[in-house]
């Protein structure tokens, strides 16, 4: 179908309801008449309507970003049709805790090889033997339980906390609290960036504890904005398969979240998920498994 | 819902739709009439119609959890009409690349302590932004790839 002018073919849109895309279209700009399974993604879940009137709320200059997170959760949503963007955040969250686990471990190790490098003078000014190598300690530290200081994952006070999601586990509390504040429990949610930057000055000042001092750091580099980093789309497409081999009933990992429906299956699904994570030299999966909440 | 619904009230959809609530109503196993709000948002933003629609293709074991996730999504559209839950994404991966990275550098101090090579170094500065892709500042790390059309090809291309 095409203009009168004959040069510019219907949008996506358009073309799907099957009317004359005018050159005012809204979204012309952003459904391209060859990227038809995008615009069919997003017409699913949002509605063509539903769109445009998200669109007509915002500022023109923020239509570009609002449509390419839309087509993104749309595009996601169809890929994995029951959790949808929830799932990738959960997926993610959790590939934080076991970041931070791995890595307080590591921090825990060399603090034990800092104090035994202070250790060693003094002993050989006591005329006793230093021992012939440090890998001993490796043995020692790895049973020491690991300490849980601050985390990146429940830092911050929830931005998206949903109080729907967390009704059903909180005891069946069933006030309707839309606020900020419910992150008893939960310590999926995470602080949403722009509010993270706009309200955290107390955090950038503590650096007594280099987890706190890496926590500033992250705080200060969310002021920035982000980019897209090439070779950690390598890192995300080797999840592609993650996401590809497994179905919506295994994606899960299992937490104390509320959001636990289905949480008869949790723990076998959980396991798989380990099973699947990439990337990971824990050795102690299953005692990082459960841990099931953060605080 | 049993059969005794009638006698019982309308689910939130219902009353939100203004109809009655029958016994097969799909939505009122999962909008309970105690929570208005999840309903409201979820129409607000996706219909009720395309929520239908989207529960029909599910199992009904998953429905649940499916709502769930579309309710999340339309409260933080809701409150980040521009980004929504992918905001939310897009920090989470870069903690992800930065916790990854720091790993790495303590594990090699670490390595490098355990044989006595050298005192640990210090946490390495965290990494200066890059000129590169700011045209939106917004970083998408899961690409879809449709193999129909080069979506990637142009808007994540173009505006990254």
């Amino acid at each position: 179908m095409t203009l009168k002018s004959g040069t510019t073919s219907a949008c996506a849109a358009c073309k799907y309801q099957r009317r004359k895309c005018i050159p005012e279209c809204l979204l012309a700009p952003y459904f391209p008449a060859d990227q038809t399974k995008v615009f069919q993604n997003a017409h699913k879940l949002f509605g063509v309507s539903n769109i445009v009137k998200i669109l007509k709320s915002l500022d023109p200059s923020q239509h570009a970003e609002a449509m390419r997170s839309i087509k993104y959760q749309a595009n996601v949503r169809d890929k994995f049709p029951v959790y949808g963007c929830l799932g990738v955040i959960r997926q993610l969250y959790y590939q934080i805790q076991l970041l931070e686990e791995e890595f307080h471990s590591v921090l825990s190790q060399l603090e034990m090889y800092r104090q035994h490098h202070h250790e060693v003078p003094s002993q050989l000014e006591l005329g006793m033997a230093p021992p012939t190598n440090g890998l001993h300690f490796l043995t020692a530290v790895s049973d020491m339980p690991v300490s849980m200081q601050h985390s990146y994952s429940n830092s911050n006070n929830i931005g998206y906390c949903s109080s729907y999601v967390d009704s059903k586990d909180q005891n069946n509390n069933k006030s309707n609290s839309n606020s900020n504040s419910n992150n008893n429990n939960n310590s999926l949610w995470i602080q949403h960036p722009f509010l993270a930057t706009n309200n955290s000055s107390s955090s950038n000042s503590n650096e007594n504890n280099p987890l706190m001092a890496i926590q500033s750091q992250l705080l200060v580099s969310n002021t920035q904005p982000l980019v897209i980093q090439h070779e950690v789309v390598q890192d995300y497409d080797e999840l592609h398969p993650f996401f590809d081999t497994i179905d919506d009933r295994q994606f899960f990992i299992h937490s104390k979240e509320p959001y636990d429906s289905s949480c008869e299956d949790s723990a076998k699904e959980t396991t798989q998920a380990i099973e699947l994570v990439p990337n990971n030299e824990l050795k102690n999966a299953a005692a990082c498994f459960s841990l099931t909440s953060v605080h | 819902m049993s059969s005794s619904s009638y006698s019982s009230s309308p689910c939130a959809a219902c009353k939100f739709l203004r109809r009655k609530c029958m016994p097969d109503c799909i939505f009122a196993p999962y909008f309970p009439p105690e929570e208005p709000q999840k309903f409201a948002n979820v129409h607000k933003i996706f219909g009720a119609s395309n929520v239908s629609k989207l529960l029909n293709e599910v199992p009904t074991f998953q429905r649940e959890d499916a709502v769930n996730s579309l309710a999340y999504e339309a409260e933080a559209r809701l409150k980040d009409p521009v980004y929504g839950c992918v905001g939310a994404i897009s920090v989470l991966q870069r903690q992800v690349i930065t916790l990854q990275r720091e790993l790495d550098a303590t594990n090699a101090n670490l390595f490098r302590y355990a044989y006595n090579e050298m005192p640990p170094l210090r946490p390495p500065p965290p990494p200066p932004p890059s000129a590169a892709g700011q045209s939106s500042g917004f970083y998408y790390p899961y690409q879809w790839n449709d193999p129909s059309d080069e979506d990637n090809e142009r808007s994540s291309g173009g505006n990254m």
